[in-house]
């Protein structure tokens, strides 16, 4: 106790300076619109630097960690490999393959160099834009398969993307176990949790249970995870079940992504949007 | 104690003289300068950090009021007065800075009193022709404001600091 009062004692008018400082620095900033651009303009590109150089960091000691994930998901994949082979034979699995066609999505690998997780709107900004070929609407997921976001606009070299974690962000989820689905949502509480909602009473959650994505948004293929099941209750009308959903990824440190494009999603956007559909929504 | 007075004094007049004269003196666009920080300049170098921090806020936020500015004045003031004691030291060359009383060249020697005055005055000047320029474009015209503003700010802390200590604390 004593050394904490003379550790105040020692600090408190560098402690004062600053505060009255910030405070000084931000009346200034918010007396006109110039200064605010100007300065906000300003702490944004610093800030935006010190932050690429803490994510570098923070990304260095995740190395190893991400290359066991790897290495199981190779591992795992090798093994369901092995298994498809084994079971019908390497030709059969090929014609398999050929019958199904090329698939529809189309996977690449982006770097996290900005994530916020302490608003209401976070958002996910990656090291990949246009010149990459990435564009709005394709998925982000960690290297485990869990959903992160979407993609929501490209520059020349980045990419920003709707986090989980933003109260806007919308998609579907089911539980592994059947096939009845709700709406995914954030309540803006914990960057731990999301929420399944409206969920038919039919579903009979489980705690523990998997929540999955659907695969009707254009976004997430069918079956990606989003999380497990942490608790739920039943509505008033007894109709539908609100879920507390544990998120599968840990949005707080995120380093690589995956980044997931569905090949049909215009096709699938400009039929929806089609003068047909159109026409029959105003009769 | 004895020594509160001619600092009121000296706050008062700075703050009227920066207010009513300075700020209406036309010396030309890239001259204007911010006498008001005398006080903080020529607060005896035993004075407390709590009371120069203090006496910093109170220059910052007349200099405010009287300016129309909303905190840019604090910004630049609060920084001098809290690393006074290092800019003393740092030209001094004495990590522990002992002397009492108030900055003079008779106390500090010529050299060191004056490299302290311009050191204050540039640090300060500079905070508050940056922040209120705010852009890279305008850094030549700044840095000549700085200058010429500071200059007229030295000579203006001198003639405070003959007065101060010629007639109104020498018995």
């Amino acid at each position: 106790m004593r050394k904490l009062l003379e550790f105040i004692r020692s600090t408190y008018v560098a402690v004062l300076f600053i505060l009255i400082e910030l405070l000084a620095l931000n009346a200034y900033a918010r007396s006109t619109a110039y200064t605010e651009a100007r300065l906000l303009a300003r702490s944004n590109r610093a800030i935006g630097g010190v932050q690429a150089f803490c994510t570098g960091i923070g990304r260095f000691f995740r190395l190893g960690r991400e290359n066991r994930i790897l290495t199981a998901r190779v591992a795992a994949l090798e093994e369901q490999l092995t298994a498809y082979t084994e079971a019908g034979g390497e030709q059969k699995l090929r014609e398999a393959f050929a019958e199904l066609g090329p698939s529809k999505y189309r996977m690449g690998v982006a770097s996290v160099v900005g994530n916020t997780t302490n608003r209401l709107r976070n958002y996910i900004t990656v090291n990949r834009g246009r010149g990459d070929d990435l564009l709005s609407g394709m998925a982000l997921t960690t290297p485990e398969g869990a959903i992160v976001g979407y993609i929501l606009d490209c520059s020349e070299h980045y990419a920003v993307a709707a986090s989980i974690l933003n109260t806007a962000f919308r998609a579907s989820g089911m539980l592994a176990a059947g096939d009845y689905y709700g709406s995914i949502h954030w309540d803006g509480r914990s960057p731990r949790y999301v929420t399944l909602d409206e969920l038919p009473k039919y579903a009979e959650p489980k705690v523990g249970d998997e929540v999955l994505t659907t695969g009707f948004e254009p976004y997430f293929p069918k079956g990606m995870r989003i999380g497990t099941v942490e608790s739920f209750t039943l509505n008033e009308a007894q109709m539908t079940y609100t879920v507390r959903v544990k998120l599968a990824a840990d949005l707080t440190a995120l380093g690589h992504l995956v980044v997931i494009d569905n090949l049909d999603r215009s096709e699938i956007e400009q039929l929806q949007e089609s003068e047909a559909i159109r026409d029959f929504e105003q009769q | 104690m004895y020594r509160a007075l001619p600092y009121i004094l000296l706050f008062i007049a700075a703050t009227l003289l920066q207010a009513f004269f300075f700020d209406h003196l036309v010396l030309g666009p890239l001259c204007s300068p911010l006498v008001y920080i005398a006080p903080v300049i020529l607060l005896p170098l035993d004075t407390r950090p709590i009371a120069m921090l203090g006496t910093g806020l109170l220059c910052g936020l007349t200099a405010d009021y009287a300016m129309g500015i909303a905190g840019l004045n604090i910004v630049a003031t609060l920084p001098i007065a809290f690393l006074r004691p290092n800019i003393v030291a740092l030209l001094s060359m004495r990590e522990d800075n002992r002397d009492e009383g108030i900055p003079s060249p008779e106390r500090m020697g010529a050299r060191l009193f004056w490299s302290y005055v311009v050191a204050m005055a540039a640090l300060h000047h500079l905070l508050f022709f940056t922040l209120e320029a705010l852009s890279w474009e305008m850094l030549p015209r700044t840095l000549l404001r700085i200058l010429l503003s500071g200059a007229v700010t030295v000579a203006a802390v001198g003639l405070a600091e003959r007065l101060l200590t010629a007639k109104l604390v020498r018995p």
